[in-house]
């Protein structure tokens, strides 16, 4: 354990600390003063260098780097600040020791010393932040999954998939995949396919949806595409989609209408009074 | 019309495509249904000669209709891009006999 640099580090707290808080005010001009949120007294500055010395202060009994790096996030800075921070913080305790050892062989080694102290920190900080990152990420893409894909059946053997948001291949995936079971479910006939809430029609979103009605039609079903918007209409031609082979409607309204039509069936009014249909 | 109920693998399949082709030739059916509903799987070799399977029906005069492609079995078939453009397709077999019929009344 490199307990020389950790004792310097003890002995010259004040000169570290004071020079810390000069280079940083260099370092992040934007936050000279740095106030995280619920911290009306004392600045964020201080309470950093506190809770690095009470890790290093007890690093002889515990090593637990988690725990500090707990400490540290629940300062709520910027991670860029943190890491700045603590690279100014090891560039300051060697100008210290460098300052108060003369022998360089001694130096050097103290040099690498402060690497040791500091590096764990880094690595658990990256480490901690990825996997939060990573955890948040999963769990919104599998919220966005289950809010993905619902086929919907609004009248015998007519049934609606809403789409809304962007498709990208997984997603794509599990529509198709949605859709296809979905018309074996409810033996639909006529499946309205409505893109209104879907902001870019792509060459690959169109693939996936070409793809998806191919499917459909296998299966014994017939896909009709709504909801096209204008500047849709204007990507879909501009970027020579073919969307020849299956039927479009403007609205899902007048999808409706065509389904009905290929059910053989049609709404009527029933007038008052007669009571004829 | 003829209906048939079959599951495929790679040594029947040549098989089927065979015998419905006979069979066709035999009893100059005008009309073949060919329900899939018991396939779960489908790979490149057998998706072919399906697809081949129906040209053929095409030249000796027969009309096909495929129906219970399961959901699976139609997603392996548009990611191999096996089109199968012209050949009409229904939910059951039931559905795929009114097709025909309708098909070749009409």
């Amino acid at each position: 354990m490199p307990k020389v640099v950790i004792k310097y580090i003890k002995d010259k707290r004040k000169e570290i600390n004071e020079a810390w808080m000069r280079k940083m005010a260099e370092e992040l001009p934007e936050f000279p003063n740095y106030r995280a949120p619920n911290q009306n007294l004392s600045n964020a500055n201080d309470n950093f260098v506190d809770v690095i010395y009470t890790y290093l202060l007890n690093i002889e009994n515990t090593d637990d780097v988690r725990d500090f790096i707990k400490k540290i996030m629940k300062l709520e800075v910027p991670i860029n600040y943190l890491s700045i921070g603590l690279q100014v913080f090891r560039r300051v305790v060697m100008e210290v020791i460098k300052r108060s050892e003369k022998d360089p062989e001694n130096l050097l080694e103290l040099y690498e010393h402060t690497d040791r102290v500091v590096e764990p920190i880094f690595n658990q900080l990256i480490k901690d932040t990825t996997e939060t990152w990573e955890r948040t990420i999963s769990i919104q893409k599998s919220e966005l999954l289950e809010l993905s894909a619902p086929l919907i059946p609004i009248l015998d053997r007519i049934s609606v998939m809403p789409l809304v948001g962007t498709i990208d291949t997984e997603r794509a995936k599990l529509i198709m995949e949605n859709l296809l079971q979905g018309v074996i479910d409810h033996h639909a006939e006529v499946v309205l396919i409505d893109i209104t809430g879907v902001p870019v029609v792509d060459t690959m979103v169109a693939h996936h949806i070409i793809q998806a009605s191919e499917a459909v039609r296998l299966v014994g079903s017939k896909c009709i595409l709504v909801g096209i918007r204008p500047e849709i209409a204007q990507t879909i031609v501009n970027l020579g989609i073919e969307l020849d082979q299956f039927p479009t409607k403007s609205s899902l309204q007048r999808g409706i209408e065509e389904a009905l039509k290929i059910t053989e069936r049609k709404v009527i009014t029933i007038t008052e009074g007669n009571g004829k249909q | 019309m003829i209906s048939i109920q079959i599951e495929l693998d790679d040594h029947t399949a040549i098989q089927f495509q065979e015998d419905l082709l006979e069979k066709i030739h035999e009893t100059g059916a005008k009309g073949v249904v060919i329900d899939l509903s018991t396939v779960d799987i489908i790979d490149s070799y057998i998706a072919k000669i399906l697809g081949d399977v129906v040209k053929m029906s095409d030249l000796l005069g027969a009309k096909v209709v495929l129906t219970g492609i399961r959901p699976a079995v139609a997603i392996i078939l548009t990611d191999l891009g096996i089109r199968l453009n012209n050949i009409s397709t229904a939910l059951d077999l039931e559905k795929g006999l009114a097709k025909l019929k309708q098909d070749l009344g009409g």
